[in-house]
């Protein structure tokens, strides 16, 4: 038994340390949050496209916010700030100095497009040699300004060498054209480009998509009912699938559908059917991956409306350095306040529990060291951000996980008052208190389960925390607390001195009246 | 023995349903004044919430503090202040961009700070940054989470302890959020996270006491011999030390925050969350104490079974001419508060002798 507690000791201890030691050595740091240390902003603002139909309103502006805040937190958990300024979106991201990253972040702002297929086209466009053989024919020059209906659709036009087009650059990729868009692998390559036709279906169309396994891994995108998706949708839909001028059949007999972000096609498939009614399920021979990352794609990329290259110097859209909102001298304070709170509190356990406070404290700093473990590694690698909110919650988290030790002793001093021997006490409340606290802190965990896989923002950062700081305290109170329980009640001088650990003798346990009766 | 004595020893002798009668009806009281001040007054939502106005300037040698200074004329002191990209100020505060006036005295204090003209200091209105659909997932993952803790309580206890777990919880929020209400203070994301720990922090007390409890429910040599009621008593006076330490411990670095780092050190923003988490912590431990407790003896009572035992107990006291706390005192012995259960796991195996507290187990020489 001694043994055993013995290595349990010297095992949680050599974790913590090396632990700490590892984190040290490859420099993982906390990541602070944007009150506290501030970070990058990216500026976005909206393309000012003159075909546009309708004037840009504060209602697009509040989905795309929306839609960049989820996106941010479908990465992690680092607790970003998105905000409409005026016809601005400011996205600001806490602990980033490289401002390519943010903008990485902050990810597509061109809107999600829908186009008809024309024709698949070879990657580089050439053209085929003249009747006397001559290859220096010059490229097809210009596509046809499309002759659009009601729909905002155009039949294909006819009558160019398809394969001589060249590649449509960003300023041409207008809805209301024909552009000719290429589509990559995973490593960036260009295999193939597809002339696409016009369409006024974008990605504000869209309700949601979602990737799920059914056979085999597929795409289901839903969209909002009405005139601007689903109704929209079935009327290219019923032209791809008929094979029309608007959508020529392909190779598998029907129309395919091009899914477009950011001048890249995304996405191809054929139109299956004629009438979808806003129900459309992709699929594509897709590995897990691919069928995620297009759900993503769908979900998140689905601007309603376009905003101007942060990345291009000419454009207003920008990116720069932010300060803490919060001074330094707020941090400080936070600071010497949380150093102050620990020391009453070591002063006070101490006094109350003497030997016992002392092993409470020590556990404390074992469940501390591991979460600044975990906190600083999730920081390198999720984006985990830690606000002053944050910092608090670790600091009340301090009392709560000392809770374990009070129940444990508290018990102890029950035991020791009906009479039992201390050294037996020592060893038997552990599992009675151990119930009482596992129960506790697991119904923490389940708390912070549910709200890190419901919610989102900083509620998600919160629930972390939370969950982290129940594992941690059953953890150092198992693997801590119960060794040097069972080594104290090895010690023969303690035994004989109860008041060491803040126990009464047994005599001074039992009342002198109880006993008289 | 002094008071303070008796508590460190665990020999308390405090009668809970006594106080109960009175802590009910402050709790009620304060439940009702919560309601009553969100339903007039509402809550102060921050900048976050509900969006205000956002200045630009620039501003090459400028510190926070004296912009923090400069706002503090304007009655704009709680204003997020930030340097982007080196040298242009921003200030965020809560105002209506449509509040033409109060926006140009800001703009004003700013110029002169900067030493430009009002037309060097752009405005423009900000949007939330705490979308509605935050709050919407939020308030969501908190009805899930209420339904499984419930089920959770309900298969390791039963359903009258979730229901009185609950209860306390949401007396401990509502309570918490009325003094938001009432004293108009601001709610910002961090106070959000603030009323979040204690939620978590109340029902994780208020487990803590009920586990004691049902120690002795069930292995206590009262049972069948006192009320529900009374061996919750027993329980709850074994608990109260436990109860009354980890709130000093939880408090301390709460109150070390609120007073060096707000009071002395100034920082504002500290406060907001430090006032919370206090009031939080204090009601949490309270509740647990005095609305889970008597919620959860208030059903047992009405279960057949408890309301037996009660006819029985009743019965007998009034053959014997007495009240039932007499006849429950014969059974326990003249102090309510020696602590009768064993707490670990072995139940206690021979009847105890009436009057006389349980005779110390002779010692074995060895377990197992």
């Amino acid at each position: 038994m001694s043994r055993r507690s013995l290595v349990s000791l010297v095992f949680i201890l050599a974790l913590a340390a090396g632990l700490l030691a590892a984190s040290l050595a490859v420099g993982n740091r906390p990541l602070l949050g944007l009150d506290l240390k501030g970070g990058v902003e990216v500026v976005l603002v909206p393309e000012d496209d003159p075909d546009r139909p309708v004037a840009i309103t504060q209602g697009d502006l509040d989905t795309a916010v929306s839609i960049i805040r989820d996106r941010i937190d479908g990465l992690g958990v680092a607790e970003p700030d998105v905000t409409r300024q005026g016809r601005r979106v400011v996205v600001q991201l806490p602990g980033i100095s490289d401002q390519q990253r943010a903008i990485d972040i902050v990810g597509q702002t061109a809107e999600l497009r829908f186009r008809p297929v024309c024709a698949e086209l070879f990657a580089e466009p050439f053209a085929l040699p003249d009747a006397e053989g001559n290859a220096e024919v010059p490229l097809a020059p210009q596509l046809p300004d499309p002759a659009l209906d009601v729909r905002g659709l155009a039949p294909c036009p006819t009558g160019i060498d398809y394969n001589s087009l060249e590649t449509s650059t960003s300023a041409e990729d207008e809805l209301n054209r024909f552009v000719v868009l290429p589509q990559r692998d995973a490593n960036g390559e260009v295999t193939s480009r597809l002339l696409l036709g016009p369409s006024a279906l974008t990605g504000a169309g869209l309700s949601g998509a979602d990737s799920s396994y059914r056979n085999e891994f597929v795409v289901d995108a839903t969209f909002k009912g009405g005139d601007d998706g689903a109704n929209k949708f079935d009327e290219i839909a019923i032209e791809c699938f008929s094979g029309t001028a608007y959508c020529p059949p392909g190779a598998e007999g029907r129309g395919r559908l091009a899914i477009v972000v950011d001048g890249n096609v995304r996405s191809a498939p054929v139109v299956n059917a004629a009438n979808f009614d806003g129900q459309v399920v992709i699929s594509g021979r897709f590995s897990e991956q691919e069928a995620d990352d297009l759900a993503l794609v769908l979900r998140y990329g689905a601007l309603p409306i376009e905003f101007q290259d942060p990345t291009d110097p000419q454009s207003d859209s920008t990116s720069r350095a932010v300060s803490a909102t919060i001074g330094g001298d707020s941090l400080r304070a936070g600071v010497i306040a949380g150093i102050v709170g620990l020391a009453l509190v070591f002063l006070f356990m101490v006094g109350m529990y003497r030997l016992l406070g002392l092993i409470a404290m020590l556990s404390l700093g074992v469940s501390a060291t591991l979460l600044w473990v975990i906190v600083a590694w999730l920081g390198e690698t999720q984006d985990l951000a830690l606000t002053l909110a944050g910092v608090t919650g670790l600091i009340v988290s301090i009392g709560v996980s000392l809770d374990s030790n009070v129940v444990y002793f508290e018990h102890l001093k029950e035991d020791v008052a009906t009479g039992r021997a201390l050294r037996s006490s020592l060893e038997l409340s552990f599992p009675a208190a151990f119930r009482t606290i596992f129960r506790a802190n697991f119904a923490s965990l389940i708390a912070a389960v549910i709200l890190y896989w419901l919610s989102a923002g900083s509620v998600r950062g919160f629930a972390l925390m939370l969950g982290l700081a129940s594992v941690l305290d059953l953890v150092a109170t198992y693997f801590f607390l119960r060794p040097c329980a069972q080594l104290m009640s090895r010690s023969p001088s303690l035994m004989a001195h109860p008041h060491r650990i803040g126990l009464p003798t047994r005599e001074e346990a039992i009342p002198a009246g109880a006993e008289a009766s | 023995m002094s008071r303070l004595q008796r508590l460190l020893r665990n020999q308390t002798k405090v009668d809970f349903p006594e106080l109960w009668k009175t802590t009910l009806k402050v709790s009620a009281a304060l439940v009702l004044i919560s309601v009553v001040a969100l339903l007039v007054r509402g809550v102060n939502l921050g900048i976050e919430f509900e969006g205000g106005t956002v200045w630009e300037a620039s501003a090459p040698d400028v510190s926070t503090a004296d912009v923090r200074d400069a706002l503090r004329g304007v009655g704009q002191a709680d204003a997020k202040i930030q340097f982007v990209g080196g040298d242009v100020l921003r200030v965020r505060a809560e105002l209506d961009a449509t509040d033409a006036t109060s926006v140009a005295e800001v703009s004003l204090a700013l110029a002169n700070l900067t030493g430009q003209t009002v037309d060097d200091v752009s405005f423009n209105s900000i949007s939330a940054s705490w979308g509605n659909e935050i709050t919407d997932k939020a308030i969501r993952a908190l009805i899930v989470f209420f339904i499984v803790v419930a089920i959770y309580i309900t298969l390791t206890q039963e359903w009258r302890m979730a229901l009185a777990a609950l209860v306390a919880v949401a007396h401990d929020i509502v309570i918490t959020v009325g003094i938001y209400s009432l004293f108009q203070l601001e709610v910002t994301p961090a106070t959000v996270i603030a009323f979040l720990t204690i939620m978590g922090y109340s029902l994780y007390d208020t487990l803590v006491v009920f586990d004691k409890n049902r120690d002795y429910q069930r292995r206590s040599a009262l049972v069948g011999r006192a009320t529900y009621t009374r061996i919750m008593n027993t329980a709850l006076n074994t608990v109260l030390l436990r109860s009354v330490n980890t709130t000093i411990t939880s408090v301390l670095p709460v109150l070390s925050m609120l007073i060096i780092g707000t009071l002395v050190l100034g920082a504002v923003t500290l406060a907001e969350f430090a006032v919370a988490l206090l009031i939080g912590l204090l009601v949490g431990t309270y509740s647990s104490l005095f609305v889970a407790a008597p919620a959860a003896a208030w059903l047992k009572e009405r279960q057949p079974e408890f309301v037996e035992l009660r006819d029985r107990l009743e019965a007998r006291a009034q053959s014997r001419g007495t009240s039932v706390h007499e006849v429950e005192d014969v059974a326990v012995g003249p102090s309510p508060s020696r602590p009768a259960a064993p707490s670990s796991d072995r139940p206690a195996r021979r009847p105890p002798q009436a009057g006389t507290a349980i005779p110390p187990r002779p010692r074995k020489r060895k377990r197992r």
